[in-house]
């Protein structure tokens, strides 16, 4: 029997990391714009967040930094709410700001413990 | 409480109060003012790599414009070492306030008890400046205050003098590694908390390190403290 390995799968195309912009309008258009188009892209992050129970003081520091991510339990231990409730930048700050370093940052895209170091 | 904020501050002013604490103060630069309550602290990025540490504010929470901290030298850890080699103008960065170590303004509480070792003693100076100044707060209080020698007390002249301002004020430092002179309390804040008349209905408010925090916590569960009572900071 020959071992088959299966048929790659497709990847999703990868988002621009610069949006291609659409032509310049002229000028007598501009008199009445068209109202413009506004598009969200929600980009979930790369940064996965983990709590360390045994670390928690229930400070709260993230809690009141990143509060769509991070809540207390009734425990007072820092839980999980949304993953991604906060972008990036504020759920490392979160982390760092925790006092007992109980909050672990994990670069998804490359597997790297981004907090603490 | 009030949404922490990134901040950039300018050191004012340094006071060593003895060999192991000293006293900065800061001058907000961005922005101008910051809300917080007594017994909040603020999170101060370190070095370059994005450590933070953690310190109380000591002051009245009234002054809007800058803030205290008080800080202790040993040991001598990154957060240390960073805030000791500040000259006067250099900036930090931090963001604040932070912390939900805070007394209730519901006054739900009879009395409180506010018990401290070392450093732990920051947040109760803000808190007392708070309740007793600001506040107008009438509510019996009581600082027990743990230190291991005499040497290292600080602020003792101003703890003394709202005693003096406020009689419902009354502070007791209790030395641990006590000369034969020493008149007041001895041995750790348990020991001074056993030979005082304690109203255990009242709010406790402890912050110091995890063992006195650990001692005092299992003193209350065997008076039969209510958990939501008990209230701490752990030093760490």
């Amino acid at each position: 029997m020959t071992n088959q390995l299966p048929p790659t799968p497709t990847l999703p195309p990868t988002l621009p990391l610069t949006p291609t912009l659409p032509p310049l309008a002229p000028a007598s258009s501009l008199v009445n714009p068209t109202p413009p188009v506004v598009v969200t892209i929600h980009q979930a992050g790369k940064y996965e967040v983990r709590v360390i129970r045994d670390k928690c003081i229930g400070a709260a520091s993230c809690v009141a930094i990143a509060n769509k991510t991070f809540d207390l339990d009734e425990e007072n231990i820092a839980i999980i709410l949304d993953q991604h409730g906060d972008d990036d930048e504020t759920r490392l700050l979160a982390a760092q700001s925790c006092p007992t370093a109980a909050i672990e940052v994990i670069d998804t895209e490359t597997g790297e413990m981004v907090w603490p170091r | 409480m009030v949404a922490p904020v990134k901040a950039w501050a300018r050191l004012e002013n340094r006071v060593d109060l003895n060999e192991r604490y000293i006293q900065l103060n800061f001058e907000l630069v961005e922005p101008h003012t910051l809300s917080f309550q007594a017994g909040q602290y603020v999170s101060i990025q370190v070095d370059e790599a994005g450590h933070r540490r953690s310190y109380s504010i000591s002051n009245n929470p009234e002054i809007d414009h800058g803030f205290e901290l008080l800080i202790d030298l040993v040991p001598a850890g990154i957060g240390t070492q960073y805030l000791q080699n500040l000259k006067l103008g250099d900036t930090i960065h931090l963001v604040a306030p932070l912390g939900v170590f805070t007394v209730a303004r519901t006054q739900i509480e009879p009395e409180l008890y506010l018990i401290a070792t070392g450093s732990g003693v920051t947040p109760f100076r803000a808190m007392l400046f708070d309740l007793l100044q600001t506040q107008r707060d009438t509510r019996q209080i009581t600082l027990f205050w743990g230190m291991r020698k005499v040497e290292h007390l600080f602020w003792v002249d101003e703890f003394q003098e709202l005693a003096e301002a406020f009689p419902q004020f009354h502070f007791h430092p209790v030395i641990s590694q006590a000369l034969k002179e020493w008149e007041l309390c001895r041995g750790r804040v348990t020991d001074c908390l056993l030979v005082h008349q304690i109203n255990y209905q009242a709010g406790f408010y402890i912050c110091g390190s995890t063992p006195m925090i650990t001692d005092v916590t299992a003193f209350l569960a065997q008076k039969s403290v209510p958990k939501d009572r008990v209230h701490f900071e752990k030093f760490f």
